[in-house]
């Protein structure tokens, strides 16, 4: 039942428990791509080698679509006003099937065994469409005001981005393992299925979320009107428009329509760049920092696809993998947990009537800006450990420690909050 | 947006800036400055939330006929935000810089969520439901902020 209030209350918003399983969750996989590159550097050579594969989706999967989905659990009913019924029935399905279905379609890469795989494929597309399903409700049943900001409208277009992603992933695994693949060549599809992935998906849901936590973060001016009214639905319409370019044989048209749409891309991290640079905080924090160097690669990320689309030469794909995923939304991911679980941690104990820690007790800003700068020297060893294969040892070595000192950062607020909760109903079971 | 939400938005970042400008004076450890801008921000806060809760939620609260909807959460969180605002004075007191950074983090995010919530939700519902008063209510809510927001609306 919806009400003008919805969404304003905390009893609106999911138990903590929801979304942190996913924070917590998202590190490993990330060690375990670093772990992976540790233990074979040479498989940065190609976008096609299995080990690049696995590694892709040890972070588009594993790690970024875990934070994402779990920040969509807390987001969508205080920005949409859209609540899920069963919050932490969401969460511990999506959750399990997501960690399930990741970690099997990685193996299916890795071993080459098409079970794996369509199990893989299987458990993530069940899962997805359970999620969006539930999503899709909450959305339906929110109130309908006029709120001034676009969000909840490019929350919804990046949700239908996440489906047209999913398809064509599930596509590609059947077209693995059985051979049913779609009227077009494959090469094309993987390149549709990423850039639904990245950009509508990941790419809209970033920009959304960014219209309300850029300046509520950063303490920035609000986006300008006009980029927030008309980014996500002109990127959306392009894509559109270089799918059918890309499907329908007519490489100029694509082409064309590619290039364009790495433009348009491009506006977001530069009018974020803009944003952060008219902050009103005397003194950015590390979060801010971290930030920033995720929308410059994302530029660079958008930058390298440039040549990946007019050569054949696939190190170019290589480049901007890492650049979009590790340094871009792997960067923008970092930066917004840090912000994000100590401030929930803080609300739910403060809720419950118990005096919390402030948010930087919660996570020292030294903690946090020591692993930051270990994330951004991770980002700079993976593009090294391109043009010098035996520097993948030390880039793997150093994806992995990175990911692991981030759970435990994060852990370690998770720890405090359920300590804090356990000294107040001790007293009251004795 | 509507004057009702320009006003009380314009008034939202105008506490930023107050909240801002106390920081960077904490980081100077310009203790007299910082007293002195963290009791403007103090005010302006203390102002936002009086007209509120004195005047915009009564208003919504007669309309709606809800008194247990949205502007209890709202006050709610006025109230957890005047003890976040408690703990900066005394850290301020007790001239301690990594306390007060703690205290103003927690207490920016607090402000900045809740703001979030009265400018995507409870604005948009007063403009709909008390559109019939809005004139007269965005003038008495405009003399309770004071001279600063009056200001900056017409600017």
């Amino acid at each position: 039942m919806s009400s003008p209030g919805a969404g304003l209350g905390y009893d609106a918003t999911p138990p903590f428990s929801a979304p942190l399983r996913f924070f917590l969750s998202a590190p490993l996989f990330s060690a375990a791509a670093g772990g992976l590159l540790l233990a074979d550097p040479g498989l940065l050579a190609s976008r096609w080698t299995p080990g690049a594969l696995a590694i892709v989706h040890l972070l588009a999967l594993g790690f970024l679509l875990q934070v994402m989905l779990g920040a969509l659990l807390q987001i969508l009913p205080v920005v949409a006003g859209a609540s899920f019924r069963a919050p932490l029935r969401v969460a511990g399905l999506t959750h399990a099937g997501l960690c399930a279905g990741s970690l099997a379609l990685v193996l299916g890469f890795l071993t080459g065994i098409p079970a794996l795989l369509q199990a893989g494929g299987g458990l993530l597309g069940i899962t997805l469409a359970g999620f969006l399903i539930a999503a899709a409700n909450a959305i339906r049943h929110a109130p309908g005001t006029a709120a001034p900001g676009q969000t909840p409208r490019d929350l919804r277009l990046a949700l239908g981005g996440l489906l047209v992603a999913a398809m064509l992933g599930l596509a590609l695994t059947l077209a693995l393992t059985r051979g049913w693949g779609l009227p077009i060549d494959f090469v094309q599809q993987v390149n549709l299925h990423a850039g639904w992935a990245m950009l509508g998906w990941a790419g809209i849901l970033l920009a959304a979320t960014s219209w309300v936590v850029v300046p509520m973060f950063h303490i920035t001016p609000a986006y300008p009107v006009r980029l927030t009214r008309w980014w996500a639905p002109l990127a959306l319409a392009l894509l559109i428009i270089w799918n059918v370019g890309t499907v329908s044989g007519a490489p100029a048209f694509a082409l064309v329509t590619g290039l364009l749409l790495l433009a348009l891309a491009a506006v977001f991290p530069l009018a974020t760049l803009r944003q952060q640079a008219r902050t009103r905080r005397s003194q950015p924090d590390a979060a801010f920092g971290a930030f920033r160097l995720a929308m410059i690669a994302l530029l660079a990320g958008l930058t390298a696809l440039i040549p990946a689309t007019l050569t054949d030469q696939t190190h170019w794909h290589v480049l901007a993998g890492i650049l979009l995923l590790h340094g871009g939304f792997g960067g923008a991911t970092r930066a917004m947990l840090y912000k994000i679980v100590p401030f929930l941690a803080w609300l739910h104990l403060t809720q419950a009537g118990i005096k919390a820690p402030n948010v930087r007790k919660l996570m020292p800003e030294a903690q946090a800006r020591a692993q930051l700068r270990l994330h951004a020297l991770t980002l700079l060893s993976l593009i090294v450990a391109m043009f010098i294969p035996l520097a993948g040892h030390l880039a793997g070595a150093l994806l992995f420690v990175e990911s692991l000192w981030l759970w435990w950062n994060l852990a370690s607020v998770a720890r405090i909050w359920h300590k804090q909760q356990a000294a107040r109903s001790a007293p009251a079971a004795v | 947006m509507t004057p009702l939400a320009t006003l009380m938005t314009n008034d939202h970042r105008a506490c930023d800036h107050a909240l801002a400008s106390a920081e960077k004076h904490v980081l100077q450890r310009n203790w007299p400055a910082a007293r002195l801008a963290l009791g403007r921000f103090a005010d302006m806060l203390s102002a936002h939330f009086d007209a509120e809760e004195q005047t915009l939620f009564p208003r919504f609260e007669a309309a709606t006929g809800m008194t247990g909807g949205p502007t209890a959460v709202m006050r709610a969180e006025h109230a957890e935000m005047r003890i976040l605002l408690d703990n900066l004075q005394a850290a301020i007191d007790g001239q301690d810089g990594d306390e007060f950074a703690g205290e103003a983090e927690t207490l920016l995010i607090m402000i900045q969520q809740h703001n979030m919530k009265e400018e995507n939700i409870l604005y948009p519902i007063c403009d709909a439901r008390l559109a019939e008063q809005a004139g007269e209510l965005v003038t008495l809510l405009a003399e309770q902020l004071g001279q600063r927001a009056a200001t900056e609306i017409t600017s």
